[in-house]
């Protein structure tokens, strides 16, 4: 009678064991050191060239300190951006708690020409955990990609940093902190960057609208209604769209023909009439539409996310609205093909990028998770390339929604989705809009070393573990995570 | 232990009814929302403000039935090891997994609308296996009380 007694507590205490141990081990194993380099974490994944690894930088080892513009050039363009926490006033007028960019959010527009010398010092007066800038779209030298922990320490408050690139496509960027960017960015520490093609003397009226939800209050330029614009009858006008929040919003023209122009800073060749269609503009990325308008005088509405819209006219501003069509722009096809500038079929790294979803332990918390290959971060692949390597991507979309990835410092170019090749004008991105059941396959040439985030533009996405690295051979990084400036890149 | 095993089980029956409660509360909150001119989208959706009270449903809806009803069920599950109530481990191991199914489907709902609507049967599955768990102990409370009688007699 004992015996038995003892042999099923035994059985009991046995089978309590096979369920708490592995939460416990997997517990154990989600912590996070303090601090940690970016450089010991996860696997790296050479891409089948076989060589490669941890400790393989050898004597030819570069710190990412040094990739940097030619520091004896002096600057083209010089801004200074003074960051803060604070309480303060929409262009609406409404007040907000977030963050500003010289007083004011979304902050200064940043106007520069291809090929100048493009330097921006960050004054961080009073944002507590520190705060970056990154140049997003725009391919800048590592040094100054801005992601706390990886290319710098998170800029603390009465401290300063500056950020130095020459911009080598025209076209429409944005800028935001990249230190817990999931907060700073969705509180404003954000603005737009427009790089104009040189000597351009085009009839074309520029029109920045950078679309962002503030505590729910959903903007323009910070405006919370309709945008109105001059443009006199039959002139152009160039409309820049730049989606600053956390999920994909979509454009659409009524009362004019207009054409999709540039996606992502990267202009479309032979762009054709987007009548009757709509434009998807995911996280982070942006889209430029180029209206006519008519000769009548009829104003043009423009519409972004269905609740506010810019209005293009002269006499009148009175547009219609239209409900969005239900047809949308694939730019799998839109456009005429033109040349890549390499052969993507002469690969040298070939990655895959599955995303999932299931539950686990982050840093010992645990909730449903993103996978990256089946694992959590942060036992995620590091994607290790050498300068001037072709690559092909492969990124599949298991999760169940859908995921803007953002590769840090390269423009890669869409070959095919779900198998379908793409057919259209060369389909260069930024921020890539992968919906759940999706499969792109991508290239690009590693031709900027250093080390580079490759993560989900939903921010929130990346806090729950939707981030890798792209790093180049022999390229090191003496910042950490964590550490005593609380670096914090998601 | 089997009073215990008991609360918690009637406490997962007690969440599921929580479940329907707060999505319920969300989605009329979001219609009242919409009515007075907000509009909602995948911006509004993904920037996780309290842009109205209700919307916090859907959260707490994920936290609750993501991690805690699976977690008390797990502890029910543990604790019938040692309960010695007859099927007190079966009807645990059916609690635990209508629980995990549950979290599973409601994902898959995300993108698989359909997969919704068996959240919402497997719903009042998974509140039905949980009475029925706890039920098992008040049908062998009386002769519970007997046999640790017994064992503090024989012990003795």
């Amino acid at each position: 009678m004992l015996r038995n007694r003892r042999l099923r507590l035994a059985v009991a205490i046995a089978a309590t064991l096979l369920i708490a141990g592995p939460l416990v081990w997997q517990w154990q194993r989600s912590l996070l050191p303090d601090p940690y380099s970016i450089m010991d974490m996860g696997y790296v994944d050479d891409g089948g060239t076989g060589h490669g690894g941890h400790g393989s930088h050898g004597d030819s080892a570069r710190t990412i300190t040094s990739l940097v513009a030619d520091p004896d050039r002096p600057a083209d363009v010089s801004v200074t951006l003074t960051v803060r926490k604070e309480r303060f006033r929409l262009a609406s007028g409404r007040e907000i708690d977030g963050y500003t960019v010289n007083g004011r959010s979304p902050g200064p527009l940043i106007e520069a020409t291809v090929g100048q010398l493009v330097e921006v010092r960050l004054v961080n007066e009073s944002v507590p955990d520190g705060a970056t800038l990154h140049w997003h779209g725009v391919d800048v030298p590592n040094a100054a990609d801005g992601v706390a922990g990886i290319t710098q320490d998170a800029v603390r408050p009465g401290e300063q940093f500056v950020y130095r690139f020459v911009p080598d496509q025209a076209g429409t960027f944005w800028y935001h902190s990249h230190q817990i960017s999931h907060e700073q960015v969705i509180g404003g520490l954000l603005g737009p960057l427009v790089v104009r093609p040189t000597g351009s003397a085009d009839e074309v009226t520029d029109v920045v609208t950078l679309t962002h939800l503030y505590r729910g209050i959903r903007t323009l330029n910070g405006q919370e209604n309709d945008i109105a614009v001059t443009i006199p009858p039959g002139s152009r006008a160039r409309v820049r769209v730049i989606n600053t929040d956390n999920g994909p919003t979509s454009v659409w023209v009524t009362g004019a023909s207009a054409r999709l122009v540039a996606v992502d800073g990267t202009d479309l060749n032979g762009p054709t009439s987007i009548d009757g269609e709509a434009v998807l503009v995911t996280a982070g990325a942006r889209a430029d539409l180029e209206v006519t308008m008519p000769a009548g005088g009829a104003p043009v509405r423009i519409q972004v996310g269905g609740a506010l819209s810019v209005v293009l006219g002269s006499s009148s501003f009175d547009a219609p609205f239209a409900s969005r069509p239900t047809a949308t722009v694939d730019l799998l096809r839109y456009g005429t093909p033109a040349p890549l500038g390499f052969n993507a079929d002469e690969r040298d790294r070939t990655f895959r990028y599955d995303i999932g979803r299931r539950f686990g332990f982050l840093d010992g918390k645990p909730a449903y998770y993103w996978t990256v290959n089946d694992r959590l971060y942060p036992d995620v692949p590091t994607y290790l390339v050498s300068d001037g390597d072709v690559v092909r991507m492969t990124i599949s979309n298991n999760s169940g929604e859908v995921h803007p990835m953002h590769l840090h410092g390269h423009h890669v170019v869409v070959l095919s989705r779900n198998g379908v090749a793409a057919t259209g004008s060369p389909w260069w991105v930024d921020s890539l809009n992968v919906d759940d059941g999706e499969t792109y396959e991508i290239a690009f040439v590693a031709d900027n070393p250093g080390t580079w985030a490759d993560h989900c533009h939903n921010l929130n996405h990346a806090v729950e573990g939707l981030i890798v690295h792209l790093m180049y051979e022999g390229v090191t990084t003496p910042y950490v995570l964590g550490g005593e400036h609380g670096n914090r890149p998601e | 232990m089997r009073k215990v095993y008991k609360v918690l089980a009637y406490v997962v029956a007690a969440e599921v009814v929580v479940q329907a409660m707060l999505m319920v509360w969300a989605i009329a909150g979001l219609t009242k929302w919409v009515n007075n001119g907000g509009v909602f989208d995948k911006a509004v959706m993904e920037d996780r403000q309290i842009i109205f009270p209700e919307i916090l449903g859907i959260p707490l809806h994920g936290l609750n039935g993501g991690l805690i009803i699976p977690g008390i069920a797990l502890i029910t599950l543990v604790l019938s090891f040692f309960a010695k109530i007859p099927g007190g481990v079966k009807w645990a191991g059916i609690v635990v997994m209508l629980a995990v199914v549950q979290g599973q489907l409601g994902y898959l709902g995300h993108d698989l609308p359909a997969a919704g609507a068996l959240h919402g049967l497997n719903a009042i599955v998974l509140f039905l296996a949980a009475l029925h768990a706890g039920r098992r102990v008040r049908a062998v409370a009386g002769v519970d009380r007997r046999a640790e009688g017994e064992a503090v007699r024989s012990a003795a």
